[in-house]
């Protein structure tokens, strides 16, 4: 597992280089200029120049790509156009918030989803799977924007419970944490639902029944256990994508996440924000996914992980 | 049977911690403000952006600043003469003005200050605001390294000399960029004094937690008495709709109204009294760019300002939150006011592009991304469309939007101009003087030499009387060739809490040193 861990750490090299220079072409070829936000509304021609010069956008592509790169092997993600604070100073601030709230998030979501999943999969056609199934659906479909405003709207003005926005303890986490939860929960709860279902009709669970297993016995051990393969992807995805930032919910809850910060680099083109929160993100999808390949082994010991067999 | 205790434990556990909660963050004895942005720094020098500006006022103080009648008062000069026809200001400065580092302000701080905005390697978009002394533009291209118009004549007493009289150079002197600022303070923290701000401002900076808040305590050494309140909290709140909720929790003190949320809160009779309004000095325009066909027609201009009614978009969609514009100097800076502005007249609009062969002719109209501005772009569309002409928006996100409109790419655009200082002079300079076109402030490239003429004569006299004829007429021009179809100057409204007193609004935000609330 060592050796198969150490492969794909070091695969993260090349895809950070690609990664890297897909996204520096990308950025460079939007349209727009971040000088023209660090200018104000009537500066000269000259005083653009010099700031793009210092910025170094005067250079080739090639030569500002080269630049980065060495900035990178020096350590670096450089500084933000804007505020000129260290960009890696930043995303070091502000990764520990997203990271709560991604946890926040997968603390409600994944046992009450795979609960729902498995209930639903238990009385598969009755009552309770329909209004499950309803729920999941509704949660699937309300975009973040609105369940987050009404969620404000109940906890925060009608009921007091909470805090509106800003960044802080527990007490801010509530509203962001449950609004992120919401589909994640009912993605969980639909796909254990479908993976139940999909076990239930194996010969084992048979054979389990036959043996005269209780039903609890066969639900925990024989049939959740093999279920869980493709909940585990999706928990990976949501968990990966909320680890990059919640772009929405981070802002209308006023969190301070890297989601915010790297929309606020994209709005402003502020190349070496951007940069560094691509890097960071990519890095952050890669170890998650190692962490879910060894979970995957966990689950189901019939998944390898030895490098010999990748 | 024996899970159920633990049930009820549980329950009860999540209950408690659920009430336990409350909705309140506050800071005791502060007031409350709301920030869309974080603000980019804290430098005087660097600062363009409006979050900066406002936290930055609080900070420091210039020579001068300005009354809540947009008067040009003393601030760390206690006095002044101007000498030489215009072209010499003698600032005495006050003994005992105190830096937050507890040093004295000398006259040797301004001219540091001062030079530090010219400086070329400092970077400083904003040395346009100090350019007008005296061998500043040889010092700003690194050809001097004085700056031969800043003196200090002994320790508390400064000369700035002019190059030429520049009518409103007071006025530029009240901008963040004319700030004073400690050398030490600044070469200590190098690049970081934009996030380490040291002035003479009321309050000091005490925290800044980026894009969550900004704590302000006041300055118990401050020279011009003591602020009312404790300290000020800016809490940065990107949503319109989380700021209102936070306001109506008592979390914010005052919260400017966002447009969904203005009818609501006129017509509650709870929250009416505590609405108030500040009519603001700027200009909501439609461009036109003036350089490419098809409107380097003038014809072709002025049917676009004819064939809009401005004043329903205004009274309408807009809810009257705002002055029908009759040019494009706001009326409450304006001291003329015979301006013959432009009426809507369909008929007219359309018989003139008919008459200039642009019937059903394609033009684009950029704009930025924003929802009322898409509604805008709409309306417009649909009156143009009326006079026949047929408009495609195109709606960009804003740095692409600016660069768009640098480069004259667009023939129309949706854009607003808001005051640096309170003269006719910054909507006439900037906005129609040839030698701008482009980032400097002329987007539609207009360029006319007699209005040229008429503004240099207006910023070059020291005679109101002058001064006031040559912008009259300037703007007279321009409202007949229709560069710009101004539409309104947009009014400012915000909520305030009950309990806050002496609070008021002020049209342009460096103004508001907080001093008075509480």
């Amino acid at each position: 597992m060592k050796l198969y861990i150490a492969k794909r750490l070091l695969l993260l090299l090349p895809l950070l280089t690609g990664i890297t220079l897909i996204t520096f072409l990308l950025t460079k070829a939007l349209p727009g200029d971040p000088v023209y936000g660090l200018v104000g509304e009537r500066s000269s021609p000259e005083i653009i120049e010099k700031i793009r010069k210092e910025m170094g956008a005067d250079k080739g592509i090639i030569r500002q790509y080269a630049g980065y790169v060495s900035l990178l092997a020096g350590g670096e993600l450089g500084r933000s156009y804007y505020t000129n604070r260290k960009v890696s100073e930043d995303i070091l601030d502000k990764f520990p918030n997203t990271l709560r709230l991604a946890i926040g998030a997968m603390i409600l979501s994944v046992p009450a989803g795979i609960a729902l999943g498995l209930l639903s999969a238990l009385r598969k056609d009755s009552v309770t799977d329909r209004l499950i199934s309803g729920v999941t659906i509704s949660f699937l479909s309300v975009p973040v924007f609105w369940s987050g405003l009404i969620l404000m709207l109940i906890a925060s003005l009608w009921l007091r419970l909470v805090p509106p926005s800003g960044t802080g303890d527990i007490r801010y986490m509530i509203l962001p944490c449950v609004t992120l939860a919401l589909p994640s929960l009912a993605t969980v709860a639909r796909v254990t639902r479908a993976g139940v279902l999909g076990v239930y009709r194996m010969p084992y669970v048979r054979t389990a029944r036959a043996k005269g297993l209780t039903k609890a016995r066969i639900t925990a051990l024989h049939i959740t256990r093999n279920a869980l393969i493709p909940v585990i992807t999706i928990i990976g995805l949501d968990f990966a994508g909320y680890l990059n930032g919640a772009v929405l919910t981070e802002t209308i809850f006023g969190w301070d996440g890297i989601g915010r910060f790297t929309m606020e680099g994209i709005m402003k083109r502020d190349y070496p924000v951007i940069m560094g929160c691509i890097i960071t993100g990519t890095t952050v999808f890669v170890l998650v996914n190692i962490i879910m390949d060894i979970a995957y082994h966990v689950v189901d010991p019939r998944v390898r992980l030895h490098a010999k067999d990748r | 049977m024996s899970r159920y205790p633990l049930y009820v434990i549980l329950s009860i556990s999540l209950i408690i911690c659920l009430f336990s909660c409350s909705p309140k963050n506050r800071i005791d004895g502060c007031i409350h403000y709301r920030l869309n942005a974080n603000p980019t720094t804290l430098d005087p020098a660097l600062i363009v952006d409006m979050p900066g500006g406002l936290i930055a006022a609080k900070l420091f103080n210039g020579l001068v600043r300005l009354n809540a009648d947009l008067t040009v008062i003393p601030d760390i000069a206690e006095k002044w003469e101007i000498r030489e026809s215009g072209t010499a200001y003698i600032f005495h400065l006050r003994k005992g003005v105190l830096f937050s580092n507890n040093r004295e302000v000398n006259a040797d701080d301004i001219k540091y200050s001062f030079k530090r905005v010219l400086d070329r390697s400092g970077m400083s978009p904003n040395a346009w605001v100090l350019n007008k002394i005296q061998g500043a533009r040889d010092f700003a291209s690194g050809k001097t390294a004085d700056v031969s118009g800043i003196v200090v004549k002994d320790r508390h007493t400064v000369i700035l000399r002019l190059d030429e009289p520049f009518s409103p150079f007071l006025n530029l002197l009240t901008m963040t960029a004319a700030y004073v600022v400690p050398r030490e303070e600044v070469e200590r923290w190098g690049a970081d004094f934009g996030t380490h701000p040291a002035g003479t401002g009321p309050f000091v900076l005490t925290e800044w937690k980026h894009n969550s808040r900004l704590v302000l305590a006041r300055n118990p050494h401050y020279f011009d008495g003591s602020a009312g309140s404790a300290g000020l909290v800016f809490r940065i709140i990107p949503e319109d709709l989380t700021a209102v909720t936070e306001f109506e929790l008592g979390n914010l003190d005052v919260v400017n109204l966002p447009a969904g949320e203005y009818s609501r809160y006129r017509n509650s009779a709870k929250w009416k009294p505590y609405v108030a309004s500040v009519s603001g000095l700027n200009t909501y325009y439609l461009g036109l760019n003036c350089s490419r066909r098809p409107f380097s027609d003038k014809k072709l201009r002025q049917a676009v300002a004819s064939a809009i009614d401005r004043k329903k978009i205004l009274d309408t969609f807009y809810e009257g939150r705002g002055r029908l514009a009759r040019g494009p100097v706001p009326d409450i800076i304006r001291s003329w006011d015979d301006l013959s502005a432009v009426d809507y007249d369909p008929g007219k609009a359309e018989r003139i592009i008919k008459e200039q062969g642009a019937s059903r002719m394609r033009v684009n109209l950029y704009i930025s991304a924003d929802q009322e501005i898409v509604d805008i772009a709409e309306i417009i569309q649909s009156y143009l469309k009326k006079a026949g002409l047929d408009v495609t928006i195109q709606q960009l996100e804003w740095s692409a939007y600016k660069e768009a409109l640098n480069r004259g790419e667009a023939d129309m655009f949706w854009i607003s101009w808001w005051a640096d200082y309170p003269d006719p002079e910054n909507f006439l300079f900037p906005l129609f003087h040839s030698s701008n076109h482009g980032a400097s402030g002329n987007r539609t490239r207009y360029s006319n030499r007699e209005v040229d003429r008429l503004i240099e004569a207006g910023q070059r006299t020291m005679d109101p009387v002058i001064r006031k004829r040559s912008y009259e007429r300037a703007e007279q021009i321009i409202v007949e060739e229709s560069p710009w179809v101004s539409f309104w100057h947009k009014t400012e409204y915000t909520v305030r809490q009950p309990s806050l007193k002496n609070y008021r609004t002020y049209p342009i935000y460096s103004m508001d040193k907080g001093m008075d609330v509480y």
